[in-house]
This record gives structure tokens, sequence and C-alpha cells, in this order.
């Protein structure tokens, strides 16, 4: 069965060594992405998201790092591969979009040479097809007169700009797997539609597979099959994005949405809040790490971490003790 | 305007230009609203719209080069000295950034104390009550917290500290430029329900300026919207966001991500960026993205007209109120 999956990861554990002791940024994270499907990854800040996609294309940090699990990308395993197997992939197989437009350019560098160089490092195209073949990317992304484009420099460029451009690098090599990092969160509203409208319609012209890791539940609710909630490293439900927005079993995910305020809300709607705040990685009791801010917690909660485990619709799963109930008229726990 | 209720803040006819090698570059445009006693207005617009100018030309923190902001009857363009600094105790300003608004090397209650020691109208035993008293109202202990150095706390908690800090002098006005941009939807909701609290209990007026339409439409009772230097549309929240007048305001209600699988996805969006407010186009400002843009818009600039009761739209050809369509509906002149 797996051989048709793009993406299998298992086990994935990523643990830094910090001052502090060992940190472990994501845990036993398993999950499998079809060819062709968007999957997001969505979670508050530090719960694990981008180590996790770093993590998966084998881009994280080497020093004080330690991985263990599997992400296998296409049959190749990126855990435990050198940096040398990694780059033959990079590119080709899978691809980063990061969020910072700016920081991810080489601001002195003019946009087609930035990239020319993967099309003439990983492709051993030659100056003249690799030009030509860059302006074809600007084209694809929908940057305007992209033969004059070609010449600037990203300074020169708008914030949604660049991120076309970024994208045009990630897509260079025509990867199978495209992972973006909080795309569009520096980025004006209309400017965000348009990227992620671009990003939906380059993945069906090229066929690709799309990861889309971001903090706004917004971004994930209309463009993605399937979705994967994190709090502090952990997988806490996942399921077709349907099921994890209307039959959500976990309850961090029914709190990270009623806590985002809505544009259908009526003026001085009070939101309904999440007590405290996500909990220092350092030191994770052994229990639920959602459980100090859950209001249905018990003491298994806090003693034992509940593992994933499925609900009735196929491919969704929760890791809760007490989970909330499937309809709306059985008793809350 | 029909609104008979005097106002706490009338800005009229409000201009901001910077001058960049020469170019002058209008950030703010002929700015007019009114902001009432305990109302929130709402300010939102893209980046580059000059909505944080304004905010900022409101407490003089930018000169204003034309144009009168009288804060209760007083101009306080006209102030300098003594009375600025004096009317710049009754309205505040949070920031967006909670972390670098605060000294890192000061301790906490130092920093709320800060205007009472400038302007010395409480000391000792009373002055320290009060900060306790602030610290709490933000839900930071002060016994606990107090001591401790701004560094040393999360996002969420400098930007409480911020709003003791502003509250300190017991302002009247309450400026808020995007205080919630930078923090995670569940702190956000927190805090957002922290600053309803204390509107209430402090009798504030708030101009909240954000670029987040949801976040903007659940605090505000009434909603401006602005588009490269100028206001295109202002009315009551509720009725702003359900019947857009101006296809600006549309196109931006359009681009917004609801966390809901069924909403509607982007049907239109809005193609191109905004126009360099070095060169602002003629007559109507949106003419160049508007799909319903007439010889007219680029002639003469549109003036408001009200198409609602308080409810002031600048645009040739408002949309028709409870019918959103793109088609343009003439009124007659």
């Amino acid at each position: 069965m797996s051989d048709d999956k793009l993406l299998v990861v298992k086990d994935l554990t990523t643990t830094f060594a910090t001052a502090g002791g060992d940190l472990t940024a994501v845990a036993n994270v398993s999950f499998d992405l079809e060819r062709n499907e968007t999957l997001g990854i969505v979670g508050e800040s530090g719960s694990g998201k981008t180590v996790l996609s770093r993590t998966i294309m084998g881009l994280q940090p080497r020093l004080n790092t330690t991985v263990t699990g599997s992400s296998i990308i296409d049959g190749f395993e990126v855990v435990g591969a050198s940096e040398d197997e990694k780059r033959t992939i990079w590119g080709t197989e899978v691809a980063m979009v990061f969020q910072d437009p700016m920081t991810s350019l080489n601001p002195v560098m003019r946009i087609g040479k930035q990239i020319d160089e993967a099309l003439r490092v990983r492709l051993g195209m030659n100056r003249k097809d690799a030009k030509a073949r860059a302006i074809e990317l600007l084209e694809l992304v929908g940057i305007p007169s992209p033969v004059e484009r070609y010449n600037t420099y990203p300074g020169q460029l708008s914030g949604g700009m660049r991120q076309r451009v970024v994208i045009a690098i990630a897509l260079a090599c025509s990867p199978k797997l495209l992972m973006a990092d909080e795309p569009t969160t520096g980025l004006d509203v209309t400017i965000q539609a348009q990227i992620l409208n671009l990003l939906d319609e380059l993945k069906e012209r090229l066929k690709m597979s799309v990861i889309l890791v971001t903090h706004d539940l917004g971004v994930v609710a209309t463009r993605t099959s399937r979705i994967v909630v994190m709090y502090a490293g952990r997988i806490v439900e996942t399921g077709t994005t349907r099921d994890v927005f209307y039959h959500h079993r976990m309850p961090y995910t029914r709190a990270l949405l009623e806590s985002s305020p809505k544009v259908s809300n009526k003026s001085h709607t009070r939101l309904v809040t999440i007590p405290g705040r996500p909990p220092n990685l350092l030191n994770l009791s052994d229990g639920c790490s959602f459980a100090p801010r859950c209001k249905f917690a018990t003491d298994q909660c806090h003693l034992v971490r509940p593992e994933l485990q499925p609900s009735i619709e196929p491919g969704h799963s929760f890791a809760c003790w007490n989970p909330l109930p499937i309809n709306s008229e059985a008793v809350l726990p | 305007m029909s609104d008979t209720r005097t106002p706490l803040l009338n800005v009229s006819d409000l201009e901001v230009t910077f001058y960049v090698h020469g170019h002058a570059v209008s950030a703010v445009a002929g700015v007019s609203f009114q902001i009432f006693e305990g109302e929130t207005l709402g300010l939102v617009g893209e980046s580059g719209c000059g909505k944080s100018t304004t905010g900022k030309a409101l407490m003089r923190i930018v000169q204003p080069t034309k144009g009168t902001v009288e804060l209760e009857g007083v101009d306080i363009t006209k102030e300098s000295g003594k009375a600025l600094r004096s009317a710049r105790t009754r309205m505040q300003m949070i920031f967006q950034d909670p972390i670098s608004s605060l000294n890192p090397r000061r301790r906490v209650k130092d920093i709320v104390a800060e205007p009472l020691d400038c302007w010395k109208t409480v000391t000792g035993a009373e002055r320290d009550a009060l900060i306790s008293d602030l610290l709490s109202k933000v839900g930071i202990d002060p016994s606990v917290y107090g001591n401790r150095y701004a560094r040393q706390f999360s996002g969420g908690q400098c930007q409480r500290i911020s709003i003791a800090r502003s509250l300190a002098m017991r302002p009247k006005l309450l400026i808020c430029d995007e205080m919630v941009s930078a923090l995670d939807v569940s702190v956000q909701a927190q805090i957002l329900n922290l600053l309803e609290d204390l509107k209430a209990e402090y009798g504030l007026t708030l101009l909240f300026i954000a670029h987040d339409l949801a976040v903007v439409k659940n605090v505000s009772d009434r909603v401006a919207v602005m588009y490269l230097g100028k206001i295109c549309e202002i009315g009551p929240a509720d009725t702003l966001y359900e019947s857009p007048a101006h296809p600006y305001t549309e196109f931006l209600l359009g681009a917004a991500l609801e966390a809901d699988p069924d909403s509607p996805m982007h049907s239109q969006t809005l193609e191109g960026e905004p126009p360099s407010p070095m060169n602002p186009p003629s007559g109507c400002r949106f003419r160049t993205r508007c799909p319903n843009a007439t010889q007219k818009c680029a002639d003469e600039e549109p003036l408001p007209q009200e198409v609602a009761p308080n409810h002031m739209v600048s645009c040739h050809y408002p949309l028709t109120i409870h019918h959103k369509s793109t088609t343009p509906v003439a009124l007659s002149d």
C-alpha cells in the first residue's frame, strides 16, 4: 500500500540538545501523504510544525540535533541520509517555500540568477537554457513582464511578488512535494488570496502534493483535503478537513477553532479563550500536554499521555482521554 | 454625518506627506472621521494604505502636513510643548510588537509606572497601589511578576504590560496599532477580550487599527476602510461587512479567509497590487484595479456620499445595499 504514497512519516522525533536539557520539538509523529494531495499542518507557535516540516525533508540543523523514526519521500529515506544523498532529492523530489520572502532571497543577486542557480546546479542546464526556463517559471507564477523582471533585485519587488519568486525557485526542478511553511503569513489578505490560488492552480497543473504549514485555520479550511493538528510537538488530531472542522474530538482543536475571530460574527462577539499558554517543551509532564489548559482534564490526563486513537470516520484520529462526543446531543464528558 | 453626538476625536482633512529623495509620498491624503465617546472605530486596510501613519499622526508621532485633529474640541495639530504633552496623556498608543515596545532591561512595575513618574500625578504608596491595581487588571500578578524584567515575558504577557502602561494616565482614547497581529490565536482571543473588559471599565474610546478583517469586526462599532491614503468607506461594522458599498471593501471581504471549509472560496480575487503612493492615480485611487471603473473615475475624485444611515462611501458607482453584485449601479448625480 505504501508504494503509492508520496510521503510516509513514521515515529518521527526531533530532539535538540539545549543548555536547559533535551528539548523534543517533534515527538512520534506519523502520517502519510497521497500523490496530488494537499495536507495542512496547523498549530500555534512552538507546536513543532516548522521543525516537523524541516525534519521531513532533512533540513534540520546538524548540530545538537537528534532525529529518529523515518520520513520516506517517494521511496527515499531522509532520516540518516548524508547531506550529499539528501541533495539528490532536494529540488527534484521535495522543495520548500519559506515564510519570509525577504530573507529567503539573496538581496544582492538578481532574481533571475537565483532561479538559474537551481536549474544549473541541480539539472545541469547551460546558461541560455536556464535563463529561458527561469523566464518560463516567472511567467508560471504570474509575474508580469517576466523578461524585464528577470534582471531585478528582490528589494525592487513587493512582498507578494517576492513570494512568487520564492515559489518559482521551489518549482524550478519540478518537485513532487512542495512544502509551504507559512507561505502567506506576512502578506495582505488580497495578496494572500492570490498566492493561495496560485499554489492550488500549480498543484493541479504540475500534479504535485502540497503540505501547507500554518497557524491560520482560515488558510487550511478551504485549501486542504486533510489536516494534522499539532500541540507541543505531537499530533493531537488528524483527519479530513471536514472531520477536523466539524467532527473534532480533541478539546484543543475545538478551542483553537472557537478562539479564532470570524468575519461572520456580529460585532463585539466575545471570543472563547483557552486559559494559559502553550507548555514549555523542556519540562513536559508525562500526561497530555494540553491537560493544564483543558476544562475536561481529569487525573488520568495529567498522568498518562493519550495515544492517537481512531474516531468513527475513516482516517480520523485524536489523542484524548475525554474526547468530545461524536454527536452534539451526547452528554459532555 | 447624521450623527448628533459630540465626537471625542474629530479628524478633518488630515494629510501626511513624506519626502523620500525629494519625491513626495502622500501616505495619508485627506482623511476625515470622527470617533464618539465610548465607541470603537476599526481602521482596516492593506499594508501601505496609511492606516498606521494615520494613527501616528493623531498622536503627532509623525507631523501632519495638513488638516486638524481635535481631541475634545482642542486642535492638537496646533499645540506644542507643554500643551501637546498634556494632550498626549489623554490619548495613548499600543504598538504592534509587544516585545520591542518594552525596555527589556527594566522591571515591569517601573515600565508601568513611567508615565506616572513623568507626571508625578501620584507618588509613594498611592503610586505603588495604582501600579499593582493596573497589573492585576491586565492579568499580571504584581506580587509575583512586578519585579521581573520585560524580557522574561512572552508576547501576550508583554502586550498585557503595554496595556497596563497605556492605562496609567487614565486616557480617554486608546490607539491600538495592530496590537494582536503578532500573537497566536489563543492568546489573541485573550487580549481582545481583555481589551473589551477594560474598555467598559475605564470608559475608553478606541481606534483599532488592524489588517485582519475578522479581528476588526469583532471589536468595532464602526469600521473605516482605507486604500492608498484615503478612506473609501466608513460605516457601522455589521452593515459594512454585510453589504459593502465600495468595490474595494467587497474584494477585501471576499479575500478574507474564514476558518470554515464550507465558506465560499474566493470567487473573484483582486488582481495586481496597490499603486505607489509616490504616484497615485488621478480621480479615484482604486480605479486602476476596479472592475467597474469608467472615464469618470479617472477624471473626478469621488466624494463621500451617504448610502445608508452613517454609512458613507467614496465611489461614483457604489454597490447597491443588500445586493452584492459587481455590475455598476449608476446613481443619478
